[in-house]
């Protein structure tokens, strides 16, 4: 390490030992004032760690958490970034602020798609997870084509790591990259041929430009994907769900290469994220008895669902903020076996995107088949979401846009079970609430 | 069962759905039944037929670079269908790549000019390294109505003879940003920048097009309980 790195790094050191004691925060000032200091700092690391970054557009977070508990079953020390803080300055914190590995370490870093560049150009990490890319807030990312270009430009500085994608993705199947590519995906059934529905992103052909046919499709466009025109189809995946056994809310039970997995968290794109996890840590030596064990010794990593009691209710907050992820949520909370009260809170500040046009690409008339007995709508923009389930079929529901008021009304409902949809700031907003009403302790995570 | 029956072409819709354009089928839907018409949507895309007589309304929406580049190429195809359409006074909606699509031309993401139907005579430029984004209203100059909506476009689009706008901007971008209006009104054509999407927030609008393809498909009908429906603010 240069004088000059080591001198960046304890004065970023120090200045998170202040904020974290003094200031109850800190996770990316220090890694600013280092940055600032030393623009090169993370080039001081890559002899420290080998390093496997986790990218995509849903699933980071998640994937990352489980890739961590499955490589501590092998690993001594797994170093990783704590939720969000996945930009340049947040993982310079990140590594500023660990131990000192003793031998080499392993760090298992969830990185944004924009700043994988940014990390790679100091250190060529040992393997890539990619996740899945689909259309976030569009009025803060791009489509999803420059998504995956800026991806690849980082990948185009690590040649060598190792790819480990989401084979039922067909944006990663689509360039030809110089890496070696492992994949992953769902090989639980094959139907006759069909086309996805219409309202789905993504159904080209990065080949020829037709559009593309199924033979299984988990959700939006992933799937056992082929083009009727050229014959581009799904690469061979190396690791796969065979079966999927039992699907709740709260738990999930599926068959990786023949072997049962439990997961204590509802939701088939979390299925996704264990299988991620799997196959890292399959490629990097650990047995599925250890990893059967990683899943299933601690729940506490799917703390994002939680339960939370408010009064006699069983509440789920879930933080909604793009189509996928929505219509993923709704898909699940149909999954609930008991009957259920509905709320969506909507709000349109920049955190949680200032269009809220993809309301109308959730698929509320599926979810209003089931016998709801009480739906709310919320957040400063409730007219939006109350014209979307009005227009779904929802005849009565209440409004509550002021969010303080929220909690009250959610003890008068009829059922026991209430899922809270909400977008970032509404859940921030809900959770200060909740935190001051004794309901939970602190604020996010 | 419907006393009316209309029949919808998706056009591109596999192709051009980025910007929730679905919840523009869903309004029609939903002011249709109030109407008492429903409406069958088929989806009609790259190598397939356009078929202008088979169908009473039409939708072409927007999408991402690449989705909108693969249609501009599958269009010459469809073009005298579109015509047709289109002269026949058969409403169409046309948002943000369709609208574009609909002109003489559109300037691509990498700077290449791209044709398009050249049906309608504006023409779109592009910004460098800018785009139109945020709430936007705008007025109805010949009705007075006041349309709410949300923009999102690098495209400077600029109208041609005989196009009027949809609206003048009160607040917001608008077509380009420079003349204070916003999309365009050809014949029974409609188009427009607006997310929203357009119809689930400006029901008028959702309502004079139902009402045009029921007046064109049933000629002898009294369709004074349709015209007479009361459109409730949504925003």
């Amino acid at each position: 390490m240069s004088l000059r790195s080591a001198f960046a790094e304890a004065a970023g050191r120090s200045s998170y030992w202040f904020l974290h004691t003094f200031r109850n925060g800190g996770s990316s000032l220090p890694g600013k004032l280092t940055l600032k200091l030393d623009p090169n700092i993370l080039q001081a690391f890559s002899k420290k760690y080998d390093l496997v970054i986790v990218t995509g557009t849903n699933g980071k977070t998640l994937t990352t958490a489980l890739s961590v508990r499955v490589l501590r079953e092998k690993y001594d020390q797994v170093l990783t970034n704590p939720t969000g803080s996945n930009m340049e300055q947040g993982i310079v914190t990140t590594f500023i602020t660990a131990p000192r590995p003793k031998k080499k370490g392993l760090a298992v870093l969830e990185v944004d798609e924009a700043n994988v560049v940014k990390v790679t150009k100091y250190i060529t990490p040992i393997a890539f997870i990619f996740t899945n890319i689909f259309r976030d807030q569009m009025d803060r990312y791009g489509e999803i084509y420059t998504t995956y270009q800026k991806i690849l430009n980082g990948v185009k500085l690590a040649p060598k790591a190792t790819i480990i994608a989401n084979g039922d993705e067909q944006l990663f199947n689509g360039h030809h990259l110089p890496n070696p590519i492992i994949y992953y995906g769902f090989n639980h059934e094959h139907k006759e041929a069909f086309d996805a529905p219409a309202n789905t992103d993504g159904l080209l052909c990065p080949k020829c430009q037709h559009i593309l046919r199924y033979h299984m499709r988990t959700y939006a466009n992933l799937g056992d994907y082929f083009c009727p025109n050229c014959g581009f189809k799904r690469p061979k995946l190396t690791y796969a769900v065979t079966k999927i056994d039992n699907l709740t809310p709260t738990s999930s039970t599926f068959e990786m290469d023949g072997e049962t997995y439990r997961i204590g968290i509802g939701g088939l794109y979390n299925i996704y994220n264990a299988l991620a996890a799997y196959a890292l840590g399959r490629f990097l030596g650990v047995s599925q008895a250890q990893i059967k064990d990683a899943f299933e010794s601690d729940e506490r990593v799917f703390g994002r669902q939680e339960v939370i009691h408010i009064g006699d209710k069983e509440v789920t907050l879930i933080l909604v903020k793009n189509p996928v992820g929505l219509n993923q949520v709704l898909d699940m909370i149909e999954t609930d076996p008991q009957p259920f009260s509905f709320t969506f809170l909507l709000n349109a500040n920049y955190a949680d995107g200032i269009d809220t046009s993809w309301i109308w690409d959730g698929n509320f008339e599926k979810l209003v088949q089931h016998q709801i007995p009480q739906y709310m709508t919320g957040g400063e923009r409730y007219k939006d979401i109350t014209t979307r389930l009005t227009m779904a079929g929802v005849q009565k529901m209440w409004h509550e846009p002021d969010l303080t008021k929220v909690i009250a009304k959610i003890k008068q409902m009829p059922t026991k079970h209430v899922y809270i949809l909400a977008t970032y700031t509404a859940v921030l907003q809900l959770r200060k609430q909740l935190a001051e009403g004794g309901y939970i302790k602190g604020g996010m995570d | 069962m419907a006393k009316y029956h209309l029949r919808l072409a998706h056009l591109y819709g596999n192709l051009l759905n980025t910007y929730s354009d679905l919840g523009n089928i869903i309004a029609l839907r939903y002011y249709g039944k109030q109407m008492d018409a429903d409406i069958a949507v088929d989806v009609i895309s790259i190598n397939e037929q356009f078929d202008p007589d088979k169908y009473d309304i039409a939708l072409f929406g927007g999408g991402q670079d690449y989705e909108q580049l693969v249609v501009s190429k599958d269009l010459p195809n469809k073009k005298a269908a579109f015509q047709k359409f289109i002269d026949d006074g058969k409403p169409l909606l046309a948002i943000c790549g369709g609208y574009q699509l609909l002109g003489k031309y559109y300037i691509g993401a990498q700077g290449e000019k791209i044709p398009g139907l050249g049906i309608l005579p504006h023409y779109t430029l592009s910004q460098d390294h800018n785009r139109f984004i945020g709430n936007i209203t705008i007025k109805n100059e010949s009705n007075g109505q006041l349309y709410h909506g949300f923009e999102n476009h690098n495209g400077m689009t600029f109208l041609g003879k005989g196009e009027r706008p949809l609206g003048k901007v009160v607040s917001g971008h608008g077509n380009n940003g420079q003349d204070q209006t916003e999309g365009a009104i050809w014949k029974e054509t409609y188009c427009s920048y607006f997310h929203g999407p357009i119809l689930t927030r400006n029901g008028e609008i959702a309502k004079h097009l139902l009402l045009t393809a029921l007046h064109h498909k049933y000629l002898e009908a009294d369709l004074s309980q349709a015209e007479n429906l009361v459109i409730k603010p949504t925003f």
